[in-house]
């Protein structure tokens, strides 16, 4: 995936098990997507974190919501390392 | 099974503590685990499996998880230590428990079970098969009875799993306990606890998770509800190659060869003089398990000329379950037990059988 000029999102879920449950559902469903540590900006957890394309909101959202797995929290990755908490 | 414990002990990554690749790695071998039980049980969310070193730490979790001073429960003649020695435990603490008495045959009938639910009931226990007598028991009615009676219920699943089909989309009960390393045939030290959505289980086990690190209280989401500390994901990788194969397999196909064992086993056993069978005849209320006696020989020495004389191994005395030999009316000395498993062949069983008659037959 890489960086790109498309801005990028990232999804917090509660513990290290939904975020493997929505990798697996995110890749079934042909989403991209990757692993990422934990940005220590957002949460204090130690696990993992997904980054996806804000371009794939929507079909990420329709992915995870039929899996009842939507995240706890959703960010936008700005320029600098910033986040915004936005609405997923 | 073997080389994914080693490739995974090799590894040493700890699941859910870092986001390097080692902690991914194991991580997924703890997710894929948790995935094929779901799988393998029918079960919708494979986040309520909650991993545990054994089936007695699943079965503490259960019991002292759900009662409250002053809470009833019911359960059987039938249950291992790992059942009634938690239960002793909570009657101390000022719950109570009635034992309902099964058969000779080591059976309960599911109505005398419920006809024991009072109106402080919240557990009703039941053991799904012996591991003295393999008596299989009606779960199906003891569960479905117990829900309308709002009574939770826990099914001891030790020795079925992976070995007699347990359907948890058609099975309504609340917690069902089970080891890895027996029927799943998974590395010793891993067992689960299976928890339906709303059953409100208070952890016995509290800490670190790896989630929610900046809160001093317990996540309330399963499975890190009841899964904290370091867990055997060395174990677990090996649980999750073994429920592949027992998937590609098919329980109903294990059980469908372990019961032509046992009738093999049951037809040969009653034609040697001298050999006594407890538990029911009929394989199909019989899970993989007969329990055995060679008259005026003790069980220990019985399972001593087995090996010694033929290098077959068995295991005689208690069975950790002595409230099963009263039942069975084989306590103290209890008796000899022998399981076949999907790996047994026929040839094994008439070695077996041969074996026993020459050893029957030198009293």
């Amino acid at each position: 995936m890489g960086r790109s000029s498309t801005p990028e999102m990232v999804l917090i879920f509660r513990g290290t098990h939904q975020v493997m449950s929505a990798e697996k559902h995110l890749k079934k469903g042909g989403v991209a997507m990757r692993l990422i540590p934990v940005p220590r900006r957002l949460t204090s957890d130690c696990g993992l974190a997904i980054r996806v394309s804000l371009d794939l909101r929507d079909r990420a959202r329709e992915v995870l919501s039929a899996a009842k797995l939507l995240p706890k929290s959703v960010h936008l990755l700005r320029d600098r390392g910033e986040y915004d908490t936005v609405p997923f | 099974m073997a080389d994914a414990v080693r490739g995974a002990l090799l590894r040493a990554g700890n699941p859910g503590r870092s986001a390097h690749v080692l902690s991914i790695r194991s991580a997924r071998d703890v997710f894929a685990a948790r995935e094929r039980l779901a799988e393998l049980f029918h079960a919708a969310d494979s986040s309520r499996f909650v991993f545990t070193e054994n089936a007695t730490a699943a079965l503490n979790f259960a019991i002292k998880g759900i009662l409250r001073p002053g809470d009833h429960a019911v359960t059987t003649s039938v249950e291992h230590n790992s059942v009634m020695r938690p239960f002793r435990r909570m009657v101390a603490g000022g719950c109570s428990v009635t034992v309902v008495p099964a058969g000779r045959d080591g059976a309960v009938d599911a109505k005398s079970v419920l006809s024991a639910v009072r109106r402080n009931t919240r557990l009703v226990a039941v053991v799904h098969a012996s591991n003295v007598s393999g008596a299989v028991q009606p779960i199906g009615e003891i569960v479905r009875k117990a829900r309308r009676l709002g009574v939770f219920t826990l099914v001891d699943a030790a020795q079925t799993a992976g070995s007699v089909p347990i359907d948890l989309a058609a099975l309504p009960v609340d917690l069902l306990a089970a080891s890895g390393h027996k029927g799943l045939l998974g590395p010793q030290g891993t067992g689960f606890l299976y928890v339906r959505e709303g059953v409100p289980l208070v952890p016995l086990i509290e800490g670190g998770t790896g989630s929610r690190s900046e809160d001093d209280r317990q996540p309330d989401f399963y499975p890190d509800a009841l899964e904290s500390g370091t867990q055997n994901s060395v174990g677990l990788a090996g649980l999750a190659v073994s429920l592949s194969w027992l998937l590609r397999r098919g329980v109903e196909s294990v059980r469908k060869k372990e019961m032509e064992l046992l009738a093999e086993l049951a037809e040969g056993m009653e034609r040697i003089p001298g050999v006594a069978i407890f538990g029911p005849r009929d394989p199909a209320r019989c899970a993989s398990v007969r329990s055995f006696r060679v008259e005026g020989m003790d069980p220990a020495e019985t399972g001593r000329r087995l090996e010694k004389g033929f290098g077959i191994l068995v295991r005689a005395g208690l069975h950790c379950s002595p409230n099963s030999h009263r039942t069975l009316g084989t306590f103290p000395e209890g008796t000899v037990r022998v399981s076949p498993g999907p790996f047994t062949t026929r040839n094994e069983i008439a070695f077996f059988l041969s074996a026993l008659r020459k050893i029957s037959a030198s009293r």
